[in-house]
């Protein structure tokens, strides 16, 4: 085992280098980890029909993702209980079952092992079909996101997600109608960990002014004033940044939501229309928070961008490489051509020829492959931004940091990296579950600033 | 031997080009290689394409041969689906002196091949045409990507030579390896 405090130290908020290149790391990850929490499968949206389908993986398994007859949503993993192959190779497409090439056996739709060939002939019939189904997945929908978890101790997905599926609604269904996810997605390899840009959707709005600062310069917007760093600016009046129990966090930038699409009329129009709808159903905090941008990773590697609404899931190929996958997220009762509208801007920043996306593969690559040097490695990685600047907050759950720019959720994500790779199960980590936000307690951040009456 | 030459597309033969103009059309796609590898961009985008360029890679899935859903249209999402507006400001952020990606520069060379020519109607200064590519990218000390693909092209013919009014650009991997497509293919 890993020694986990001197790979993460919360209180000084660094982290080992070690932890983006190191096989042992990563394998104790898949197991604890990617082999413990809720992963991000597909959109409800995307398999609307009994019989779709779509194949991806959680952590490096290979899963299939099928409509139930019933309506229900199904999880196996996509491996033969003969020998071992693959039994679907398309990425999506509709199914009554699933025929193995190798030797052809044929499993339901849901999973079952309906035949086997020469199955009394040759195996005399020894073959007991029913302990053969490729084997099931805990699936749990929140909001029309489907996720799937292969530990049957982990809380269901609304209480994993906590606090942060409440800020979620604020969007996901704070107008009443509802988000999707509009593919097929574009899908690439980069050679990093997948830590680095989880860690850099759930709480890096420092590195937006001056990596994408030609972006920023080009596209013009609410956030030109990010490039290079160069204006004074009011940063703790701009934005939040948050965590929350289980490693989930965010940052918003108010009033910025659409700031990175240059035609966003439509999108306006619809933010603004909506907007007192999120006020009456979910009250003036969130309705607050509604028309920000949003940089959100859910722990582990589902990261998101509201407002310019890119979807990414970072797969992990190894401790060195990742495959991206890259959606757009729009609300289901916009207009057809604003959705279209929407999902062409966001590709333009965030696709694989993304005019923001295209500034970071550099950085995510370098910062994990320096490590294959043995005196780098042993360095370790500051994350102290906006340290103290946060705490409970007397309005917004979880811990609140000042300013959007500030590594609070960076905080966040790392003190749940170390506790799940630290516990021996999902009861160790529930028995924390008083004690998880303890490096913030009573602090008295937010108290003092309304004392100064900030 | 001429139909199979010719072009069938939804039900209509196109004819070839002739062979003097199929030489200026080839001619044209080196000079168009030589600009984008030289990163002359600007000049490129002034000079080889019209104001009503669609510029599109559309994103493609691995779908059963059964699986009858209709192809990508530019409704769909796509890597790329710009109009000329769009593409000058991908081709001025290079310009912006802030793309530490490309900073040092990467080289980027184009290998073009099996060019062919179709007229769009008689006397057209419209033509319809596909081309191969081999684009191999050196980045940094040791990065070396391919993407390997054809184009469709609707190329026409001005007093200032061809212009470049729509691309169709069929990448071949589903899966990006490359650490972004941020280039004219």
């Amino acid at each position: 085992m890993n020694d986990m405090d001197q790979l993460v130290d919360i209180e000084n908020s660094t982290q080992s280098k070690k932890i983006f290149l190191d096989q042992d790391i990563y394998e104790q990850e898949q197991e604890r980890i990617f082999g413990r929490c809720w992963l991000f499968l597909a959109h409800e949206s995307l398999i609307p029909k009994a019989g779709d389908f779509m194949t991806t993986t959680m952590g490096e398994d290979p899963v299939i993702v099928v409509r139930q007859k019933d309506g229900s949503t199904k999880a196996f993993i996509n491996s033969c209980t003969h020998r071992g192959n693959k039994v679907c190779s398309a990425e999506s497409g509709n199914a009554r079952s699933f025929v193995c090439n190798y030797h052809g056996w044929v499993f339901g739709s849901d999973g079952s092992l309906i035949d086997v060939p020469l199955n009394e002939r040759c195996y005399h019939g020894t073959i007991d079909k029913s302990t053969h189904g490729l084997p099931g997945i805990r699936v749990e929908s929140y909001r029309g996101f489907l996720f799937g978890c292969f530990d049957q101790d982990a809380p269901p997905l609304d209480e994993f997600l906590g606090d942060f599926g409440w800020y979620l609604d604020t969007w996901m269904v704070g107008a009443g109608g509802g988000v999707e996810l509009i593919g097929p997605a574009m899908k690439s390899i980069l050679n990093c960990n997948w830590k680095v840009p989880a860690e850099n959707f759930v709480g890096d709005a420092y590195h937006v002014g001056w990596t994408h600062a030609a972006a920023l310069e080009v596209l013009g917007g609410e956030l030109a004033g990010l490039a290079g760093n160069q204006a004074d600016m009011p940063y703790d009046d701009l934005g939040l940044q948050f965590t929350t129990r289980f490693g989930h966090g965010f940052g918003v930038i108010r009033h910025a939501a659409a700031s990175i699409h240059v035609k966003r009329e439509g999108y306006d129009k619809f933010l603004r229309d909506t907007l007192p709808a999120v006020a009456e159903n979910l009250g003036q905090a969130r309705a607050d928070l509604y028309d920000g941008h949003w940089n959100c990773t859910t722990f582990p590697n589902c990261s998101f961008l509201y407002g310019t609404n890119t979807f990414k899931v970072w797969h992990p190929r190894g401790p060195g490489q990742i495959e991206v996958w890259t959606y757009t997220i729009v609300h289901k009762d916009m207009d057809e051509e604003t959705k279209k509208e929407i999902v062409k801007q966001a590709i333009r920043s965030f696709g694989t020829a993304g005019t923001l996306e295209s500034d970071d593969g550099d950085n995510m690559t370098n910062c994990t492959h320096t490590n294959q040097g043995r005196m780098t490695r042993k360095g370790r990685m500051d994350a102290t931004m906006g340290i103290r600047h946060e705490g409970h907050h007397p309005v917004y759950p979880g811990i609140v940091g000042s300013s959007f720019i500030g590594e609070t959720s960076y905080r966040g994500f790392y003190r749940f990296y170390k506790e799940a790779m630290s516990a021996e199960s999902w009861g160790d980590i529930r028995a924390q579950d008083n004690h998880w936000d303890e490096a913030w307690k009573d602090n008295g951040f937010w108290e003092a600033k309304a004392g100064k009456g900030e | 031997m001429a139909a199979l030459q010719s072009l069938n597309l939804d039900g209509k033969e196109y004819n070839p080009v002739s062979m003097d103009l199929h030489h200026q059309i080839s001619q044209h796609y080196f000079l168009e290689a030589r600009m984008l590898q030289n990163r002359q961009y600007r000049e490129w985008l002034e000079n080889l394409v019209a104001k009503d360029i669609h510029y599109w890679i559309p994103i493609f899935e691995n779908r059963y041969s059964k699986d009858k859903r209709p192809e990508p249209t530019p409704d769909d999402p796509a890597i790329y689906n710009d109009n000329y507006d769009e593409l000058k400001q991908r081709v001025e952020r290079l310009y912006t002196g802030q793309v530490w990606m490309e900073d040092p520069p990467s080289r980027i060379r184009y290998l073009i091949t099996n060019v062919e020519a179709f007229q769009t109607a008689d006397n057209s200064d419209e033509f319809m045409v596909y081309c191969n590519f081999a684009i191999i990218r050196h980045r940094q000390l040791l990065e070396r990507t391919e993407h390997v693909g054809g184009r469709e092209d609707r190329l026409r013919r001005t007093d200032d030579g061809f212009q470049l009014a729509r691309r169709k650009i069929n990448m071949d991997a589903r899966v990006t390896v490359d650490k972004n497509t941020y280039f004219f293919a």
